[in-house]
């Protein structure tokens, strides 16, 4: 936690690729993906140790990479990829972190921003009466039995669409098809599932949010064509994970998997890191309730997103079809998935541990759904409440260099208090008005935490892995109205 | 770092800090007694997630928490009152300690449920974290460091 200057030794690749040396015990080299520029920052936590910590873990294929969002985490850290062969290989709960799959989604529209700014603040109201939001936020009118919840943990944004809530084409844009399989209810703690009876469909509080924005500029028109998407098109972003439930299942699995490391002796730079071999009991126990957590946070999207299309239509009379509020695809962030990735020319499965990263698959990848299939995986990147919001594609070099992975977000430049002490005697919700975004948030505190320079700049964020071609531009989001927990 | 005081823990030697850093949130904790680090680490938990004095002492609760040592018992403590809250809603505000060992604590917390008519919203708290775990003994009593997730 106290801020260390590293003294870890980068070795320059390029412009955009820095090598942590393979020395000591680790069993590969680390690899990261940052400007000269963002190295005094990088090096201001102990981030980088900690890229080289993971690179000590058994059964490591390639290297141990952070994306160019990188910063300190709890054992690996945010912003890391890394994927173990299934052979000798580990699973970690602190390489997918306490919220199990949170992720991004992003919804198009036929709205354009004209049509849709004299009913903005009506509309942010609407989101903002639908979705429960902030500290303890539950549903009144949705609380699941047992039953029913072990259903959500097993079929993921299936159940919500079994029950009402989106359509089947839904389901064909979402990562895995919002259900990842393997998912075992039973391997769920009775308190997790506590957690969650009445957590689905809330988006809980800190960075999470719903955005109401516009296309601000695209830059590959082809590709913006196959999402969907055209100059000063109205887009909705909704950005949460498993809440509780998830963060129950990271706590329970982390003090088996500290038992675990001891049985299998597994030597750890950093209790965090606690894994167990992929193929143990261990392993394969938190990989199927991890699976049902990241269920869990399929379904809590598509539920948002069934309330973020009744806030529309209740504030714009046109109708479902004339509002086209079609999703673009869902997308994981803190996640460790089984892929099959081809390393050295040999085609093997591997347990890609990503966290803080996004899943970034090429054109003609076959887990890309087929409407993008010719073009390659959408890419969601959210940014701060106040500047923008990007819309990347993966790229076969991707799948070449980071197991098909990108970066995920802008990070945070300011702590919590440091933002609370800029906010101070400021009204957050006038300047960003001023600027034309219409804010609701559960908390003033927290829209304070969440001011937009308390944000680095995402621009900086995703030039570097356009520049190292682990994905490309394809539009820029600017926001016009925000939800905040 | 950036520091808030709460107490002084210089003339009380028991308290609590804050300790900030960009993305994360820790208590650096100061007690006489075992018992005393337990107490303020809940107070603290709950300073971050609401103003305390807002807390009303309607109803109570019974917590008995076991682990391997006395830092993964400040872990397990927090994660419990974590629990606690999202699946009752339940904000201490009286935090008893009625016996504490390094390896298990049994506590009881005279508190609310959250009420957002009445409660002030403030930090959501994922979970508390093994990360840097710090508990000692000094001569002033205890002394323990804790960094949660936010």
């Amino acid at each position: 936690m106290k801020s260390k200057p590293a003294d870890i030794q980068l070795r320059r690749l390029d412009d955009y690729r820095w090598e942590v040396p393979q020395t000591g015990k680790m069993r590969t080299r680390g690899l990261i993906y940052a400007t000269r520029d963002m190295l005094p920052d990088i090096r201001s936590d102990q981030s980088i140790q900690q890229v080289a910590n993971v690179a000590t873990l058994p059964g490591i294929e390639g290297a141990s990479m952070a994306m160019p969002d990188i910063h300190w985490g709890y054992g690996f850290p945010i912003g890391g990829v890394a994927a173990f062969n299934l052979t000798e290989g580990v699973i970690s709960p602190g390489g997918v972190g306490y919220d199990i799959n949170c992720g991004v989604r992003l919804l198009r529209s036929n709205l354009s921003r004209p049509e849709a700014e004299p009913i903005l603040e009506d509309l942010v109201n609407a989101l903002f009466r639908n979705i429960p939001s902030g500290l303890g936020s539950r549903r009144k009118d949705l609380k699941l039995t047992t039953p029913m919840l072990r259903q959500v943990l097993r079929l993921g944004a299936a159940w919500a669409v079994k029950n009402g809530f989106g359509t089947a084409d839904d389901l064909l844009h979402i990562e895995a098809g919002g259900q990842i399989p393997g998912a075992d209810a039973d391997l769920v703690s009775d308190k997790a599932l506590d957690r969650g009876h009445d957590q689905l469909g809330t988006l809980g509080s800190g960075n999470h949010f719903v955005e109401v924005g516009y296309v601000q500029e695209i830059f590959d028109e082809a590709i913006a064509h196959a999402f969907g998407l055209f100059p000063q098109q109205i887009t909705v972003i909704i950005h949460t994970g498993s809440r509780g439930l998830g963060h129950q299942v990271c706590d329970d699995y982390i003090k088996i998997m500290m038992k675990a490391a001891a049985k299998y002796n597994i030597e750890l730079a950093d209790r965090q890191l606690c894994c167990a071999p992929i193929t143990s009991p261990e392993g394969e126990q938190y990989l199927a309730a991890m699976a049902a957590a990241a269920n869990f946070a399929f379904a809590n999207r598509q539920l948002i997103t069934h309330w973020v299309r009744e806030s529309f239509e209740q504030v714009w009379p046109a109708g479902p079809r004339a509002l086209g509020l079609e999703l673009i695809y869902d997308v994981a962030h803190n996640m460790a998935k089984i892929e099959t990735h081809t390393i050295n020319q040999v085609t093997q499965k591997v347990c890609v541990h990503r966290k803080g990263a996004t899943r970034a698959f090429a054109p003609h990848h076959p887990e890309v759904p087929e409407a993008y299939r010719e073009v390659g995986q959408p890419v969601l990147i959210p940014g701060d409440m106040g500047r923008y919001s990007y819309v990347l594609v993966g790229t076969p070099q991707a799948m070449v260099e980071t197991f098909g992975s990108t970066c995920h977000g802008a990070g945070r430049l300011l702590s919590r208090h440091q933002a609370l002490k800029a906010a101070k005697g400021r009204s957050i919700l006038q300047e960003l008005a001023a600027k034309g975004i219409v804010v609701r948030g559960a908390s003033r505190g927290t829209i304070a935490e969440e001011i937009p320079e308390a944000y680095k700049d995402v621009d900086n964020v995703v030039e570097v892995v356009e520049g190292a071609g682990i994905s490309r531009k394809v539009a820029k989001l600017h926001p016009l109205g925000v939800i905040k927990g | 770092m950036l520091i808030v005081n709460n107490s002084d823990p210089h003339k009380s030697k028991s308290g609590y800090r804050l300790i900030a850093h960009s993305a994360d949130l820790g208590f650096r904790l100061y007690g006489e007694s075992l018992a005393d680090i337990f107490v303020n680490a809940a107070h603290a938990l709950y300073g971050v997630m609401t103003d305390r004095r807002k807390i009303r002492g309607l109803e109570c609760r019974e917590v008995v928490v076991e682990a391997p040592d006395v830092g993964d018992l400040l872990v397990e403590w927090l994660n419990q009152l974590l629990y606690l809250f999202d699946a009752t809603g339940f904000l201490g505000r009286d935090i008893e300690v009625q016996e504490i060992t390094s390896q298990r604590l049994q506590a009881r917390l005279r508190g609310e449920p959250l009420d957002e008519e009445r409660h002030q919203l403030n930090t959501g708290i994922k979970a508390a974290t093994y990360h840097n775990l710090e508990f000692k003994e000094t001569a002033d009593g205890w002394q323990a460091k804790i960094i949660l997730d936010i």
